[in-house]
């Protein structure tokens, strides 16, 4: 009883995180402190199993109909998921990613399954900086060789912009501010809300305004469940593969995790299949349930944090009795994982699916209004957003002037796809230590 | 009824105007040792009736940033490694108590026990690069990370041969059997302070005091094996100074 009490409000927690954009499972797990307080360690892990993979399912929804990124690891969903929608095919992208996300927590599962082992012993090898050197040297190469029609100069300029807007504040390998120009605010860094919103949102609105097609909010293609599956089966399978295995590798690298599994998988599915949007979101989606499950394990089996909201997670558990040091509890947690981890991971996968597809016509409902309307109102609710974002963050100023700016910049390049520079922006921090340190080392 | 009514609400109000009112700042992110300790002062303090304003900055140079410019009765939990980063040091006016004191760790790995030279050093990005090849030899080379927790998957993932790093990540270090550390008495140590302003630092200290002795914070402090020093007031203030002493980096 107390273990479905947990799923359920993980369950949720994470439908409502994932259809507000903006919001996270870690805001969501700061939310839910004061009810996480009473949880025992079990309760606590199912609690953030659920919602993170709940998060995964519903966070498709806002990416695909509105553009807007739940999280930073919903970029390729919000670029694929958009040219569903402007093909009024927006619930076919919804089944896929589902479906997708499924089959990507499944395949992560039956790999530790298999390889519990080999994980074990080779975990730490994850943490390395040369693993992290090899990565970050692939995603690169793949952002400067697929966007854009493969324009290198393009993509190196946004991948250079993005870099720059990364730079200001503390770096991970000195203490000192720097590039602040006596702005206090930008000791703490460019905001990446206003980022996204300017780089990735006022330009999809600004389409939006322009384009002829007064229904372009409206996905009024009605699609069976059954349709969905066929088209899946037909067409997204390797994919989805590809990406489970992709993501699953990616999702145990500290900081970057889900971020790095779903924009690695999606540059390789881009590489193999540029003009095919389906396999594309599924690849992405797919690594990022894969991913999710992934960077549990270095928690789950030696007590390692490796995301923001896994610490969040382990400072919850340690005061709920949890012993800080699990390395030799290691044979112990691979038990827990699967007697009483997986099974309910299973089920928070099946809810996902099963909440999600209705979810996706109640929410197609609420936009299948005039078109102006909804810009009006998506064009507020990133405003309302950006100003509550910088209160939160007591940056307000800097988060406004931060979005003016990225928004006139955003509409000046808006022919162009901006992720390599989104992608820059949100890793170059981690780059920069990464590749410092592979020179020393 | 009315009546009843009146004298209910003045009683209510009275009492809340009653309570004295008291700024928690917390510096600490969320899963922190600042964000854990700061919410448990904030439990303290409502727990013996003060009325909390609580604000949640997140980010230590913003919270130091905040209590600077405080003009109403405010605390906040601080540290002896942040002061000359932040430029706050610990004075007769505005320290309160003295938490517990850690000393800082020297942990090597198994596979380096043999290795003399160009041994690879993992630290903290705001450590003093001086003092530790003064300890380590100009042999070394030092790699600076992120944070503890960076330094410790980075040693994990044998990235380097050594590491200097906190109590609670080399424990964590050597239960995990790769390697053996040591306490340093030549390195900084670390002291877990509570500090105040606007307000009568003797005073709150009783108060503050009898939190941190109270259940959540000695169990908190049992499970990561947290040493309290005993001492005066004056004792804890002189700790605190000298431990601070021990972060300024010489240029």
């Amino acid at each position: 009883m107390n273990e479905l009490i947990a799923v359920s409000t993980g369950l949720f927690a994470g439908t409502i995180t994932g259809i507000v954009p903006g919001a996270g499972v870690m805001v969501a797990m700061i939310i839910a402190t004061p009810l996480l307080m009473s949880f025992d360690v079990i309760q606590l892990l199912l609690f953030y199993m659920s919602l993170a993979s709940m998060v995964q399912f519903t966070g498709t929804i806002p990416a695909v109909y509105l553009g807007v990124p739940g999280e930073t690891n919903s970029l390729p969903a919000v670029v694929e998921g958009t040219k569903f929608n402007k093909r009024k095919m927006a619930k076919l992208a919804i089944g896929i990613s589902a479906i997708g996300s499924v089959l990507g927590s499944f395949v992560a599962v039956a790999i530790t399954f298999t390889l519990l082992t080999v994980l074990i012993s080779h975990m730490t090898v994850f943490f390395s900086n040369d693993t992290k050197f090899y990565l970050y040297i692939f995603v690169i190469a793949f952002c400067l060789l697929v966007y854009n029609k493969r324009n290198i100069i393009v993509n190196l300029l946004l991948c250079l912009v993005g870099f720059a807007l990364s730079v200001p504040g503390e770096s991970d390998i000195s203490p000192e501010f720097r590039y602040t120009f006596g702005i206090e605010d930008l000791q703490f860094g460019v905001p990446w809300i206003p980022v996204l919103i300017g780089f990735l949102i006022v330009p999809t609105i600004a389409k939006m305004v322009s384009s002829n097609n007064p229904n372009v909010f409206l996905p009024n293609v009605n699609i069976g469940f059954c349709k969905v599956v066929k088209y899946f089966k037909k067409k997204c399978i390797p994919s989805s593969l590809r990406g489970s295995v992709i993501g699953y590798l990616c999702g145990f690298v500290p900081g970057v995790s889900t971020v790095l599994s779903t924009n690695t998988s999606y540059s390789f599915e881009k590489k193999l299949h540029p003009d095919t949007p389906s396999k594309l979101l599924v690849a992405s989606e797919t690594a990022n349930n894969s991913g999710q499950f992934a960077s549990m394990l270095p928690l789950l089996l030696i007590g390692i944090p490796i995301t923001g909201s896994e610490v969040v997670l382990y400072s919850l558990l340690v005061d709920a009795g949890w012993s800080p040091f699990q390395f030799d509890n290691i044979t112990n947690n691979a038990d827990m994982i699967f007697r009483q981890i997986v099974p309910w991971f299973v089920v928070a996968n099946i809810v996902g699916l099963i909440v999600a597809w209705p979810l996706a016509k109640q929410v197609l409902n609420v936009f299948s209004m005039s078109k102006k309307y909804m810009i009006a109102i998506l064009g507020i609710g990133m405003l309302v957003l950006n100003t509550y974002l910088g209160i939160l963050d007591y940056r307000l100023l800097l988060y406004t002037i931060c979005l003016f700016v990225f928004s006139c910049l955003g509409l000046l390049i808006k022919k162009y796809e901006t992720v390599p520079l989104i992608f820059m922006f949100i890793l170059g921090n981690d780059i920069e230590g990464v590749f410092f340190r592979q020179m020393l080392i | 009824m009315k009546k009843l009514i009146i004298v209910l609400l003045t009683l209510f109000f009275t009492t809340v105007s009653y309570a004295e009112t008291i700024t928690v700042i917390n510096s600490g992110k969320a899963g922190g040792s600042f964000n854990a300790r700061t919410q448990m002062y904030k439990d303290g303090l409502i727990e013996q009736g003060y009325n909390v304003v609580f604000l949640n900055i997140g980010k230590i140079s913003q919270a130091v940033k905040m209590f600077k410019e405080a003009d109403e009765p405010t605390i906040m939990v601080y540290a002896t490694n942040q002061v000359y980063k932040q430029n706050l040091f610990h004075t007769e006016e505005n320290f309160i108590m003295l938490e517990y004191q850690q000393p800082l760790y020297i942990c090597r790995t198994n596979t380096s026990k043999d290795k003399t030279v160009g041994l690879t050093v993992a630290h903290g990005k705001g450590y003093d690069p001086k003092l530790l090849t003064s300890l380590l030899g100009n042999n070394i080379t030092l790699v600076p990370y992120k944070n503890s927790g960076a330094m410790l998957k980075g040693i994990l993932g044998g990235d380097v041969d050594m590491m200097v790093n906190n109590q609670g990540k080399s424990f964590k270090y050597m239960a995990s059997g790769e390697g053996t550390c040591e306490p340093s008495d030549k390195l900084p140590t670390m002291e877990a302070t509570v500090i105040g302003i606007n307000i009568d630092v003797q005073g709150i200290r009783e108060v503050i005091y009898n939190i941190s002795i109270s259940g959540p914070f000695a169990e908190y402090h049992t499970s990561r094996k947290l040493h309290r020093p005993i001492g005066s007031w004056q004792d804890e203030l002189a700790l605190a100074q000298s431990g601070e002493k021990g972060y300024l980096i010489k240029k």
